[in-house]
């Protein structure tokens, strides 16, 4: 599929901001299943320093400092992609998901190194006493890593609760575990809990879906929203993405920006400001897709 | 506690003949059968000739000096704390020569070590893409940034500062305990030590070839110049402290001065396009290096979302850019994590294709499986702990075996500690310590280098000593023997030199803020303890309440200022109970923000945050106020009398030792500008008063506003009003009124510093100017004889139109110069999409 990406995010402050530093992840990664032909972003004011860069995990950030005094800040960023469906492995012909925890925690080839790193707690995703019980129940011994999580997904799609007024930037996975609520970023969190607490390899990905309005009506422009989803590592087929708020593989609806061990290394807009008084924020995300 | 058993010494007549040593442990001093060990004995002798009560007396001056010079621990929480981190001991430690040299190259490839392990896990990893180190020590190790993989330091210098922990265990041989990479401390306490101990044996230090420890600040300073190709002359380096919260302050603001770079906190540092800079009341001046005293985790806000409260947001992104010297580069803490000494060894075989010279203390990390069995197996003998997280915050898991077996990378295990011992002064005579020796390098063209001489820290046990309380902890001196001469470097030149930067032209904006609102502060307390004097002078004679007509004046212009809180009704004439409680909590009630105790309360928050700033005599007069009773006092007026003696003199000190730079410019507006806003304040709350022309109450005013001498002298006995408000308002001669107030705030600003050439007065001077016109041209002439309401109108809006014009006078210099913007932290919000 071919789309059309717009993101805009506004903060507008009550006092003049004087200083804003800004990191942003809104440039969709070049991988395999999806090609990027145009990213542009647009700051308003212009910002006197901007760099781009690549982060530790390999994905593309924009750093950028405003340093007039200004009310408003917004950036757009701009994308045109094409994506493609990942063939994801028969999940009951992947090795045990045992096998696997121990190939990785072995390090012996250079792939089983780079996904070693996923392995651990991260800042923002611990592995609280619980967790592992709840992932074994999808993990029997000998159960294929795969199809075991492709089981975890499952449970968490009809165990838990979408709730947008339940979750924070950081909502901790404890809280998620006793509420069983939250938004895609609090399930992608948890599931990714749950698979390393068996001391298997999984990533958080961050990026949008294209929404599909409700048949014969229109779909509004702006609708649309950020949106994660988790990446497990199978060996020898590499990562394997998978959407526990919906229940699915992630496929050509799903647009990749960026990757890291959580919500917290790609983080779409995140910054400091200095002064601005109270903030408001308005985001406006459009993915339509191109004929 | 070391039990007096073992072996005494023989020699009667000697200090140490009561010295008690354990028998495992190795003593410095003497060997097991009582002979003083050869580079000792210099020592020993000069003790014993010395005598008890000679030390005794400069273990005294020890204490004096060191608390003289600030290196106690946070003074203002607790007046009663004494204990102040690594408290000195009298007695050096000495270390031969020939051993120190064996220390030193061992200390210099450890070191070399660490920068090449440092260089190579932020830059290609090889080491575990080679399986020489396991990458937990990457993945799962917080003291690992991510952030700053891939910077390239100045010079390539990945290490340029570092500390280690050394002990001598009963073979006599030393071993590395810890390592420091993030913000070493200590530097600054062994520069005091020597400082202290070089005062206190003069004779002797200066008789003995010691090493010095100029030589090498200088070499830290002079290659940090030269890394970052600074200019030799006014290089624009900074000290960056956490400022006064942090138990080591003393050690920044020493070192801060002794190396002449100025005293800086996160919030005086701001990032611009790329750049560092320091925001100065004259604006934004360049910052070309940091050497910095926060940790890795704190040093940046925005790239490592911490709270905002510490570091400087966007260093990280700096230091990226090469655009800054940091000391030490920012996540160098790496080499703190308690796990990567025990691979030392073998990654010293590989990068330096040498064996590692000097040892560490035996551990074992469970990551590998050898290492695991010999843990599980001696469970009971070793101390386990986090591989990781060196401050053992966390409790252990209950069941331990289990929890290795699970994350074995996260747990390591050390053997106990068997430090040496030292002899100590106590007041008995010497007694024995367990001791650590701290050491420090820093990084030159040549290779790393050691400072010759550190911290020797001591405990009674070895709990105590090898936890990180230094307050807990005691210090030693470490005299290192040379056996060439020595060269007589002064430390105190450097101590001399410091003064300019702060006497400069220009200050930071921060520092400014605190001595403006010292000043207000100040003046504050100044008025309240006339006010509550002068209530107390007229109720503890022999008049009954009733009797003292100008009593509900006074008690009416006290409430003006929020001190008592008078009952609702007026013209009640509280009853002496009543009044005495009030004027209790008036005196010693800190939550009562208008309390006397409150304020006081105030007035060492901020001289706190200006502590540097001060001499040592102002200081111990600001700790002086600390000493108010929490309980009641029978005779408030002495206290009062004490208070004021110390604001007094306080002032007169911090006036006197600050001269006339921008830093005295803003203390002294700070107190002309409170001065001018409460006698403005109390003249009007008292006009309708004051115009029955009632003497008791025109003497009250005058005393409180100290100008009842100047009054008296001019006009013998005679009270009457106009004189009296032309003497409080319009005369320029007396230093009390308010004209004179004005007239320097009008010669303040003209001088503060502007961004532009000066082409126009600035709003600051214009508002200085109006008011001194306003108060020069006030009529009086009517006043008294026969006045109308409507001159009372006049005067009582001209006063409050002068309150009004004064706050917003102070809002404007605020504004203009100390600009304090509240930092706010932001991030979007992936809430994804709905279940369809």
């Amino acid at each position: 599929m071919k789309y059309m990406i717009t993101h805009t995010t506004t903060y507008t402050y009550s006092e003049p901001a004087s200083l804003s530093q800004n990191e942003v992840f809104l440039t969709p990664r070049e991988i395999p299943t999806q090609k990027v032909s145009k990213n542009r972003l647009t700051i308003v004011p212009e910002p006197q320093y901007l760099k781009r860069q690549t982060d530790y995990f390999g994905n593309l950030s924009h750093i950028f400092m405003v340093q007039q005094s200004h009310n408003t800040l917004s950036m757009t960023a701009q994308s045109e992609v094409e994506t493609m469906t990942p063939v994801a492995p028969p999940p009951d012909q992947t090795p045990s998901f045992e096998t696997v925890a121990m190939g990785l925690e072995a390090c012996e080839n250079p792939s089983d190194l780079a996904a070693y790193q996923y392995v651990f707690a991260s800042p923002l995703i611990s592995i609280p006493p619980g967790i592992k019980d709840f992932a074994q129940v999808s993990f029997p011994p000998g159960t294929p890593v795969l199809k075991g999580a492709v089981d975890l997904m499952g449970r968490i799609f009809t165990d838990f609760t979408y709730d947008k007024s339940a979750t924070t930037v950081d909502t901790p996975v404890e809280q998620v575990l006793a509420k069983r609520k939250g938004v895609c970023q609090d399930f992608a969190h948890f599931a990714i809990s749950c698979l390393r607490s068996l001391g298997l390899s999984a990533r958080y990905v961050s990026g949008y879906l294209e929404t599909i309005p409700p048949p014969g009506k229109p779909k509004l422009i702006g609708s649309d929203a950020s949106h994660a989803w988790i990446s497990v590592f199978v060996p020898n087929a590499g990562w394997v993405d998978l959407d526990p708020t919906n229940n699915l593989f992630s496929g050509e609806k799903h647009i990749c920006l960026a990757w890291g061990r959580d919500y917290g290394d790609v983080t779409p807009v995140k910054g400091v400001v200095m002064g601005g008084g109270i903030h408001t924020l308005s985001v406006k995300v459009d993915v339509s897709s191109q004929a | 506690m070391i039990s007096p058993t073992a072996n005494h010494l023989q020699d009667q007549s000697s200090l140490f003949n009561t010295l008690a040593f354990p028998r495992d442990a190795y003593c410095e001093a003497f060997i097991p059968q009582g002979q003083c060990r050869e580079h000792w004995l210099p020592l020993v002798k000069a003790l014993n000739a010395t005598g008890i009560d000679s030390l005794n007396k400069r273990q005294d001056r020890v204490r004096r000096m060191r608390h003289e010079d600030g290196a106690t621990f946070n003074p203002f929480d607790d007046p009663n704390q004494v204990r102040a981190p690594w408290a000195l001991d009298i007695i050096p430690m000495p270390i031969a020569a020939k051993e120190w040299a064996v220390l030193e190259a061992g200390l210099i490839q450890r070191a070399r070590l660490l920068e090449l392990v440092l260089g190579d896990i932020y830059g290609s990893q090889s080491l575990i893409h080679g399986r020489q180190m396991p990458a937990e020590l990457i993945f799962a190790n917080p003291n690992f940034l991510r952030h700053c993989h891939g910077t390239k330091p100045t010079g390539n210098r990945f290490l340029t500062f570092y500390a280690a922990d050394l002990y001598r265990g009963p073979d006599g041989r030393f071993r590395v305990l810890r390592d420091y990479g993030s913000n070493p401390a200590g530097l600054g306490y062994a520069l005091e030590n020597r400082i202290v101990i070089s005062r206190v044996f003069q004779k002797f230090y200066h008789q003995t070839q010691i090493c010095r420890l100029a030589p090498f600040f200088q070499t830290f300073h002079n290659n940090l110049i030269r890394r970052a190709a600074l200019q030799q002359e006014d290089p624009r380096i900074v000290l960056l402290s956490p400022g006064p919260d942090s138990p080591i302050y003393f050690e920044h603001a020493l070192l801060s001065r002794y190396l002449n770079y100025p005293l800086v906190e996160g919030q005086d540092l701001t990032v611009r396009n790329g750049d560092v800079f320091l925001k100065k009341l004259s604006g934004l001046e360049p910052v070309e290096a940091i050497f910095r005293h926060i940790p890795d985790n704190r040093s940046d806000p925005f790239a490592l979302r911490r709270g905002t409260a510490t570091g400087v947001a966007g260093l990280i992104q700096v230091s990226r850019d090469q655009n800054i010297d940091i000391t030490n580069p920012i996540g160098s803490g790496f080499i703190d994590t308690p796990a990567l000494s025990t691979l030392l060894p073998d990654l010293c075989r590989h990068l330096l294709d040498e064996d590692l010279a000097l040892e560490n203390h035996p551990a074992w990390w469970c990551k590998s499986l050898e290492s695991r069995n010999h843990v599980l197996a001696n469970l009971k003998s070793l101390n386990l702990g986090p591989a990781f997280d060196r401050s053992r915050t966390k409790a252990l898991p209950e069941n331990i075996k289990a929890a290795i077996e699970a994350e074995s990378y996260a747990f390591m295990a050390q053997e106990p500690l068997c430090p040496s011992t030292v002899p100590v002064w106590d007041k008995h005579g010497v007694n024995s310590r367990y001791a650590l020796l701290r050491v420090f390098l820093c990084a030159s063209q040549e290779g790393f280098v050691v400072m010759p001489g550190g911290l020797a820290i001591t405990a009674p046990d070895v709990n105590t000593l090898s936890e990180n309380y230094p307050e807990r902890q005691q210090s030693k001196d470490l005299w290192v023997y040379s056996d060439r001469p020595v060269e007589p470097f002064s430390l105190m030149d450097g101590m001399h030199t410091t003064t300019e930067f702060r006497r400069g032209r220009d200050l930071p904006s921060r520092v400014a803020d605190h001595l403006l609102w010292l000043g207000r502060y100040l003046e504050r307390a100044e008025v309240r303890v006339r006010l509550l004097r002068s209530v107390f002078r007229r109720i503890t004679g022999e008049d009954r309440l009733a009797d003292i007509p100008e009593l509900p004046f006074l008690l009416d212009l006290m409430a003006t200022q929020e001190t008592i809180q008078l009952p609702e009704e007026k013209n009640i004439i509280l009853r002496y109970r009543q009044l005495w409680d009030q004027l209790q909590d008036a005196l010693y009630r800190k939550d009562r923000p208008g309390s006397l105790a409150a304020v006081l309360n105030q007035v060492q928050g901020a001289a706190r945050n200006v502590r540097d700033w001060f001499s040592v005599d102002s200081w111990r007069v600001i700790n002086r106020l600390d000493e108010v009773p929490d309980s009641p006092v029978e005779y408030p007026l002495e206290h009062l009398d004490e208070t004021l003696y110390a604001l007094s003199a306080f002032s007169g000190l911090a006036m006197e030792s600050m001269t006339r730079g921008l830093g005295w410019r803003f203390m002294d507006m700070g107190r002309r500008i409170e001065r001018a806003m409460i006698h403005t304040n109390l003249i009007r709350a008292g006009l309708s008063q004051l115009y029955e022309e009632s003497r008791s109450k025109m003497e009250a005013l005058l005393e409180v506003a100290a100008s009842i001498m100047t009054y008296r002298s001019r006009y013998r006995t005679t009270f009457q009003l106009a004189p009296v408000l032309d003497l409080l308002l319009i005369d320029e001669s007396n230093p009390k009124s308010l004209a004179f107030q004005c007239s320097q705030l009008a010669d303040h600003v003209e001088q503060l510093p502007r961004q532009h050439e000066r082409r126009f007065a600035s709003p600051e001077e214009r508002m200085a100017l109006d008011m001194l016109t306003s108060v020069r041209l006030l009529d009086l002439s009517t006043i008294g004889s026969n006045q109308s309401d409507d001159e009372n109108l006049v005067l009582s809006s001209f006063l409050e139109s002068m309150e009004e014009r004064l706050k917003n006078f102070a809002q404007a210099i605020s504004a203009h110069y100390l600009a304090r913007v509240p930092v706010t932290p932001h991030y979007s919000v992936i809430t994804g999409e709905a279940k369809s």
